[in-house]
């Protein structure tokens, strides 16, 4: 078991009523699923999704990483704990305008302090493996949409995560770019790494090797093909 | 990790160049002008601080009961030194001082040198570095010190042991061997000299050796190192009883009342490394540093204005970067990996903006001390320890400065961030109540420029009761008898055009170009009870050619024989005698001479105008000395008679100087300090407003930059142009206001301390704080409608779009 969630409550507060964001979540994630959140906007899956990340709180429930109970963690100790199991991607997907490709993949791995000749030779491979040697000296402004994302994924594994949790990942692409990056996905899942990602798209969900739908916070039903 | 930082920190500030543009702008400029205040004050502080001994070193001053309240004096009679270190134990050394100029009378190489009179343990006492010779030279009464630079004057070399100096002092000459060379004082020297000389040459030595009645110079003396000051002034009680007896009766006859301790005369001690500061204001002794501290506070108050600037700009501008701090977070750094990351590139920005600094300032140095007529330079700050607090002091702004904006921005909520919300109600209170600090210190810098200068206006424009405009003051500084010059000077004048009349005294009215200063006081008995008056000889037409008012009787003229036994005297001595018609009434003095006094003159400003006018007498001895001629000369051509007053001079005595200025310049020459400080506020308070305008531009421009898409909808719904810039320009306008009410208050009381040092002050009006105020919301108006009337102008289609 790689996570378990046991009904999760988060709510926030409007003119003294309770607006429920999640309402009675519970889920169990397996390692090397390929997990769908659908639902339409508004439906909480972005808050689902942070939750999982641990970068947002809820006020009931219980939250168990790897048999650790993330709801009686520390800020500290959370931070340490998703730094080093979870990547993330996200729709826009927030490079820092400021670096280099090769940069952008870099930093995950300083703040992890590895060893200079490590991150070259784990960054090397990265670049390699997603065709983007040639671009690795650019600056984010100067990539497609695509691309930019590839980098962001890229990012998001450099840390060899074993969750990668990605939020609309296909959202600013156009078909064929979002369709690349679904393939790059499933062939991660295929490697092993756990992958769980919101979507609008039956197509994109259809991915996934399990699909959850979301509406209004509560979860409608699952099915599993 | 840190390459990485560096790099970042570089693409973020090139990539926002405006901003950190403004910012170095900004902070260079600070750090140039609180460099160069700060050498102008630390300069002023280090004041006779370099001797050695300084910890040990006083000066003695007494402190009398007189009927009318304590009064100070550092004048001390000749007797005075010799029989204290007799009588008192634990002092080490002492030494009388006189400061008196002499001329060289050598042929081709007449020269007016500064001459003091000391004893032998001067140079014990003092760190006045001997080169050549003998510390205790002054033992043998034909030897003297000169400085290097004198004998490099006046012999061409500065091995000039043993060469002899033909010196002529106050009339009477005396030749001298030249027994031991002094490096030159530093500039930092209060004591000032070219030619020390054994006091025992000083005037009138041989006469006052045994009269402890006249008082003509300063003692230093040197304790020993376990004595203190307190213990000198209790062991000297028995010796000014028994030195200073009837001194201490007439007092007990006049009514004083004794001090606390019971004492009618006491002796006190002022630290050496205090004198510069101190100042005797006939009641008391004020040792205030408050000056220099004052400039360096100015210089703080700027550096203060361009770190709020940066604080502001910095978060301001966060807003732009929240995304990278959100993604940066869920990569995985901490708080402290964050900070660090801000922190750098503000020490950036802070090191480019000190290293321009530093060459302005340099750039500046000359400028400024010219400006300010300062011989600082920065090399007085290169001393180890002040580089130690300079480099401290940037350190503690860098991080109050640059960690703020850092420490706010990583503590940001991950989430908040990447949704790239700021909690903006918060980070502006912070950013206006940083702006109101900023503009407080705008405005109590602008009213106190309008304050010194019009304080600085009224004295001088106010009537004196002389006049100064049309009187030309020259110091007598031939080798001639004073009297004689004088004689030959009316010759020389009379009948020249636009000369009125010339007359002569011993005492100049402001400050001469001769840079002397001196008074000349006495007390004697009148109708039973002690009185004090100014002296001062005079010569024929001196009423007349100075415009002073007569109010009864005469003045003194040639057509009355015995004027020599006149006197005449102001108001203020009118007063002090208690005499309604003073007119022929006579006072004794040196117990039988009968003086008459035969007119009195309306009271005139003969000191500086911090001071009340004190008594004054007019004597006219012809058997006194004169040391300064007055020349009144008509109002049409003075340039052209003021030459020929030159020209006169240099018939007379071709090898001096001739050192004549008009008494306007003089008076204002003794405003040197008003005017040095009345610069230095409005230069920083002109720092000041430009540097609030920067901060002020720049978070205008954010400002409307977020509220972008608000004046969009609210040009859509149907605002004016008017409203728009209204309703942007409203929030500021409402911080200058609040600034205007918390700096008014300060600015008031500040200025009136600062009033209170002058006898003769302006009153304090609010309209000087109203102006001040509107200037600062004139300022603030203008800097921002760059911005906003653009903003409110633009097409709100174009606006709405951007969202």
């Amino acid at each position: 078991m790689l996570l378990q969630l046991n009904h999760i409550y988060k709510w926030v507060k409007q003119g003294g009523k309770r607006v429920f964001l999640l309402n009675d979540i519970s889920l169990d994630v397996e390692e090397g699923e390929f997990i769908s959140i659908m639902g339409p906007s508004g439906s909480g899956k972005s808050t689902l999704l942070n939750v999982i990340g641990m970068l947002d709180e809820f006020q009931e429930g219980e939250y168990m990483f790897l048999d650790e109970s993330v709801h009686t963690l520390k800020e500290k100790h959370r931070s340490k704990l998703y730094k080093e199991y979870i990547g993330f991607v996200f729709q826009a997907y927030h490079l820092i305008d400021e670096l280099t490709v090769y940069e952008n993949i870099e930093t995950p791995l300083l703040y992890k302090n590895i060893k200079s000749s490590e991150r070259k030779a784990l960054v090397a491979d990265m670049l390699d493996r997603f065709n983007i040697v040639g671009k690795k000296d650019l600056f984010p402004a100067q990539l497609s949409g695509g691309q930019q994302q590839l980098v962001g994924i890229a990012r998001a594994l450099i840390a060899k995560p074993k969750l990668i949790l990605a939020d609309e990942p296909t959202g600013n692409l156009n078909s064929k770019q979002g369709e690349e990056i679904m393939e790059l996905f499933k062939e991660l899942n295929q490697e092993g790494v756990t992958i769980i990602q919101a979507t609008h798209s039956e197509s994109n969900a259809a991915y996934g090797n399990r699909i959850i739908h979301l509406l209004d916070g509560s979860k409608q039903h699952q099915a599993s093909n | 990790m840190l390459k990485n930082y560096i790099k970042i920190a570089f693409r973020n500030l090139w990539k926002d160049k405006s901003f950190t543009l403004l910012n170095v702008l900004g902070l260079s400029i600070a750090f140039a002008a609180s460099l160069l205040l700060g050498m102008y004050a630390l300069f002023d502080l280090s004041y006779d601080q370099f001797h050695k001994n300084k910890e040990d070193l006083f000066q003695v001053y007494y402190a009398e009961q007189k009927p009318g309240g304590q009064e100070v004096a550092t004048s001390m009679p000749v007797p005075f030194a010799p029989a204290l270190q007799q009588e008192l134990p634990n002092i080490k050394h002492i030494s009388r001082y006189i400061s008196d100029h002499a001329l060289n009378l050598e042929a081709g190489k007449e020269l007016d040198l500064n001459l003091i009179f000391v004893d032998p343990d001067f140079f014990q006492m003092f760190s006045f570095e001997t080169v050549l010779g003998t510390k205790e030279v002054l033992k043998d009464n034909a030897q003297i010190s000169i400085t290097e630079e004198t004998a490099q004057k006046l012999f061409g070399k500065t091995e000039a042991l043993g060469e002899t100096l033909d010196l002529l002092i106050n009339g009477r000459r005396e030749v001298f061997t030249v027994g031991s060379i002094l490096k030159d004082p530093p500039v930092t020297s209060g004591l000032r000299f070219d030619v020390a000389v054994n006091f025992s040459h000083s005037p009138n030595y041989t006469e006052n050796l045994d009269r402890w009645d006249s008082r003509n110079h300063s003692v230093f003396i040197q304790l020993n190192e376990d004595a203190t000051a307190s213990d000198i002034t209790q062991s000297a009680v028995s010796f000014t009883d028994l030195h200073y007896k009837g001194n201490i009766e007439d007092l007990k006859r006049d009514g004083a009342q004794p001090n606390a301790n019971g004492n009618y005369l006491e002796l006190h001690l002022l630290p050496f490394k205090d004198i510069h500061f101190a100042d005797f204001k006939g009641h008391s002794l004020k040792v205030s540093r408050a000056y220099p501290y004052m400039i360096l506070g100015i210089g703080l108050l700027i550096l203060c204005i361009a770190g709020i600037n940066f604080v502001n700009m910095s978060i301001a501008r966060s807003a732009q970067r929240l995304r990278e701090i959100g993604m940066r977070k869920t990569l995985g750094a901490a708080k402290k990996q964050l900070f660090f990351q801000f922190w750098s590139e503000s020490v950036w920005v802070f090191m480019i903006a000190l290293l321009l600094g530093i060459g302005i300032s340099m750039a500046l140095e000359s400028s400024f001390r010219q400006l300010f007529n300062t011989p600082a330079t920065l090399s007085h700050l290169s001393s180890p320890v002040l580089i130690g607090v300079l480099v401290g002091s940037f350190v503690v702004i860098t991080f109050i400065a640059g960690g703020y904006p850092a420490l706010v921005l990583s503590k940001l909520g991950t989430l908040k961030a990447l949704k790239g919300k700021l909690d903006l109600a918060g980070k502006n209170r912070v950013r206006n109540t940083l702006m109101v600090v900023q503009f407080s210190i705008a405005i109590v810098l602008i009213s106190g420029t309008l304050v010194l200068k019009k304080q600085l206006d009224f004295m001088r424009n106010k009537d004196l009761g002389f006049n100064k405009t049309q009187v030309v003051a020259v110091p007598l500084n031939g080798k001639r008898a004073n009297r004689q010059d004088v004689a030959l000077l009316r010759n020389e004048l009379a009948g020249k055009p636009g000369i009125l009349s010339v007359t002569a005294s011993d005492n100049n009215l402001g400050l001469g170009k001769d840079g002397s200063t001196y008074f000349s006081r006495m007390g004697f008995d009148y109708k039973g009870r002690g009185v004090h008056t100014n002296m001062l000889v005079v010569d024929y037409d001196y009423p007349e050619t100075l415009g002073l008012q007569l109010k009864e009787g005469r003045t003194f003229s040639r057509s009355y024989s015995g004027d020599s036994l006149s006197i005449v005297i102001n108001e203020a001595m009118a007063r002090e005698l208690q005499e309604k018609d003073p007119v022929n009434k006579q006072i004794i003095l040196d117990d039988s001479i009968k003086y008459t006094i035969v007119g009195v003159l309306k009271d005139y400003n003969f000191q500086s105008l911090n001071k009340k006018i004190e008594p004054i007498s007019l004597f006219m001895k012809s058997d006194w000395d004169l040391y300064y001629a007055f020349v009144k000369v008509a109002p049409q051509n003075m340039a052209q008679t003021f030459e020929s007053i030159e020209d006169a001079w240099k018939r007379i005595e071709p090898n001096a100087e001739f050192l004549g200025s008009f008494l306007d310049e003089n008076i204002d020459r003794t405003f040197k300090r008003e005017r040095t400080m009345t610069t230095i506020i409005t230069s920083g308070s002109l720092i000041a407003i430009i540097l609030s305008c920067i901060g002020l531009f720049a978070i205008s421009m954010l400002v409307v930059t977020q509220r972008t898409k608000e004046i969009g909808v609210r040009k859509v719904v149907g605002a004016s142009v008017a409203q728009i810039t209204f309703l942007l320009t409203k929030d500021f306008v409402k911080l200058v206001g609040i600034a205007f009410l918390i700096a008014a208050p300060v600015a008031w009381w500040l200025l009136s301390q600062w009033l209170q040092d002058y006898e003769y002050r302006i009153e304090l009006q609010l309209w000087i704080f109203l102006a001040a105020g509107l200037l600062a919301v004139f300022i603030a108006l203008v800097t921002i409608s760059f911005r906003t009337i653009r903003a409110a102008l633009k097409n709100p289609v174009e606006s709405l779009r951007t969202e």
